[in-house]
């Protein structure tokens, strides 16, 4: 009895061990490795500079942050270590907020910086950096299954009956507020072409259409392209860096631009309390210059981002297709409107959800 | 020994820790949620719980934790049944398997269902085709809360089962009962406060629980959104007093639940 007992439990523990090994190699294949911040170690004069991130540019600054680390040790010879943190945009924005020390913060909408510097993290005014504090830009577009075989060609497909869709909510994500910004835009315009002036309430009944065929509501973008990727939905709404970069790994996913979408515009800034108290100032200023220069942006152009920099943007103009009526926020009535119309408490998004 | 834990200072020793940690651990996060859900008043406090999004996820909540109850009664009683009385090679495996869902975390649970029976997994292509959607709607919901409470129903009729005095069933054979009637009328009595105090325990647990299902849900608010997600998403958009207030409601029901599981269990040991 008692060695029958000790066996079942040597079993157990056996299988538990099995478990865990699987479990965490599972994990290790999605988790970073730390850059070479890991093998070099600390020196005097060294810096080490917390970068608080959104999901999405997690990829690009794998690639990204050693060219910034070689730069800065040849102008500077000073070596850059990196913390750094990728989270769905809102979530980040509020863990800064809530005093995530992070130095500099690269998120995917105006709305989350102003999340911080209402807490008092930023006092300058990143709109006055060039290109108004924007690092990188994008459109929101449609994914859908290798050859399309639902014949998905506008927004308007999207409302049909059995066409499955996918956005991130929200709510937590940054991302998907674009997303919802461009269907809900999308159907301003359609109300447009149709009584020739914007019609909210037609608008907000294209977005409940579009938002009955939804099957998942991820906690941020990545979530979101990762179910897409299980084989979830039909359709994604998203970024069309994600896409771009998932099509040039050779995933056969087809990218359709609708007729008309939203322009994202993804800015960074110092974080200046942070910088202040760590001392970090000089090179978190250089390294926000730095996500503008030509190299840094044509990097971010070869994972599938939309230039800000005008030499860059006139040299890989031909990579992007340019929507036929191609909107930005303004056309909404900005970020400080669309956040009360559409995202307050009991908002347009909320009576989509609500059924109201 | 037994005298020395008898003296008046080990007494009261022990009391005041057990009651200080149980205080600490237990009551005081208890009472937090509480008045954390009251801090604005009444009126915010009703406007949270009766906003549409959070009182259809609760409803929800508790429909599937229901089904998934009585699955577990059903089935946990005819595994622990077969675990106790069948002789097979392999008992003392499964025996120990079954507490497994405890030992791993819930997460882990959840991706495992999703890559099982997922859109590109056998059965969830094979359900698909058959036009049944299994992940991101409500039955992998239940499937997750399956998993997470599997051993409470089972551990709670297995000892039951064990002290079970022989004679008691060789006694109605003896006396020229059926196998049908010895079963309903002495051996299913005596299982059946180990079948509902175990429900209950599961029934509570399915409640809560969020690391499986959040994963295998679609999560979308009015529709595939359960409580505890509801609860998370209020957090992380900054409504600490909406999301305690749901929790509110969800502790009540737990609680009230617990109760009557003390309750049958304290009947139980009187008779």
């Amino acid at each position: 009895m008692i060695i029958n007992r000790a066996t079942s439990r040597r079993l157990l523990t056996l299988l538990l061990v099995s478990v865990l090994l699987l479990a965490a190699a599972g994990c290790g294949n999605g988790s970073q490795t730390e850059g070479f911040g890991a093998d070099s170690s600390v020196q005097d004069g060294d810096v080490t500079l917390v970068i608080g991130a959104y999901s999405v540019v997690k990829d690009a600054f794998a690639d990204l942050l050693p060219q910034f680390q070689s730069y800065w040790y040849e102008k500077t010879g000073q070596k850059v270590t990196f913390q750094e943190s990728y989270e769905a945009s809102g979530t980040q924005a509020r863990a800064i907020a809530g005093g995530f020390e992070a130095d500099v913060a690269i998120l995917a909408m105006e709305g989350d910086l102003d999340k911080i510097a209402e807490a008092g993290f930023i006092t300058h005014d990143w709109k006055a950096q060039p290109n108004n504090g924007m690092i990188t830009n994008s459109i929101v577009v449609l994914g859908t299954r290798a050859g399309n075989p639902l014949g998905i060609k506008d927004w308007k497909d999207l409302t049909r009956d059995g066409v499955k869709v996918l956005y991130p909510n929200p709510k937590t994500s940054g991302g998907a507020q674009w997303d919802i910004n461009a269907i809900y835009g999308a159907g301003l315009k359609l109300s447009e072409q149709k009584n020739g002036s914007k019609d909210p309430a037609y608008a907000k009944s294209f977005l409940k259409a579009v938002h009955a065929n939804v099957e998942s509501l991820d906690k941020s973008g990545r979530a979101s392209m990762a179910a897409f990727e299980y084989g979830v939905g039909d359709v994604i709404v998203t970024y069309e860096n994600e896409l771009l970069a998932r099509v040039k790994k050779g995933v056969a996913y087809e990218i359709i631009v609708p007729n008309s979408t939203i322009l994202i515009e993804n800015p960074a800034a110092v974080v200046d309390k942070n910088v202040d108290k760590h001392g970090t100032r000089k090179v978190a200023e250089a390294f926000i210059a730095y996500l503008q220069s030509e190299e840094a942006q044509r990097l971010f152009v070869d994972h599938g981002f939309r230039p800000v920099e005008e030499k860059v943007a006139m040299e890989t103009a031909n990579r992007f297709e340019l929507p036929e009526d191609l909107f930005d926020i303004s056309y909404l009535g900005g970020w400080a409107e669309v956040r009360d119309s559409l995202y307050s408490k009991k908002g347009i998004w909320y009576q989509v959800l609500a059924g109201l | 020994m037994n005298a020395m834990f008898r003296g008046k200072g080990w007494s009261f020793g022990f009391r005041t820790t057990i009651m200080l940690y149980f205080i600490i651990l237990i009551v005081l996060p208890i009472i937090g949620i509480y008045t954390q859900s009251f801090s604005l008043g009444w009126t915010p406090f009703w406007e949270s719980v009766s906003d549409p999004l959070a009182w259809k996820s609760v409803l929800l909540t508790v429909k599937l934790a229901l089904i998934a109850t009585i699955l577990n009664m059903l089935l946990g009683t005819m595994i622990g049944w077969v675990l106790i009385r069948y002789r097979f090679p392999g008992r003392r495996l499964l025996n120990s398997l079954v507490d497994l869902p405890f030992a791993l975390p819930t997460a882990v649970g959840g991706l495992m269902i999703l890559l099982l029976l997922g859109p590109n997994s056998l059965v969830g292509g094979l359900a698909g085709k058959a036009g049944i959607e299994i992940v991101f709607h409500e039955p992998a919901i239940v499937i997750a809360m399956l998993f997470v409470t599997f051993p409470f129903v089972i551990r709670a009729i297995q000892p039951l089962l064990e002290e079970m005095d022989k004679s008691e069933e060789e006694a109605a054979y003896t006396l020229g009962a059926t196998r049908a009637k010895t079963f309903f009328s002495v051996i299913f009595p005596t299982m059946l406060p180990g079948i509902l105090s175990g429900a209950m325990l599961a029934f509570s647990r399915g409640l809560a629980e969020f690391g499986a299902v959040v994963l295998v849900a679609g999560n979308i608010p009015g529709k595939t959104l359960i409580a505890s997600v509801y609860i998370f998403g209020e957090i992380e958009s900054n409504n600490p007093q909406g999301a305690a207030a749901v929790s509110v409601l969800l502790l009540t029901l737990s609680f009230l639940i617990l109760w009557t599981v003390n309750l049958i269990q304290a009947r139980r040991n009187g008779q």
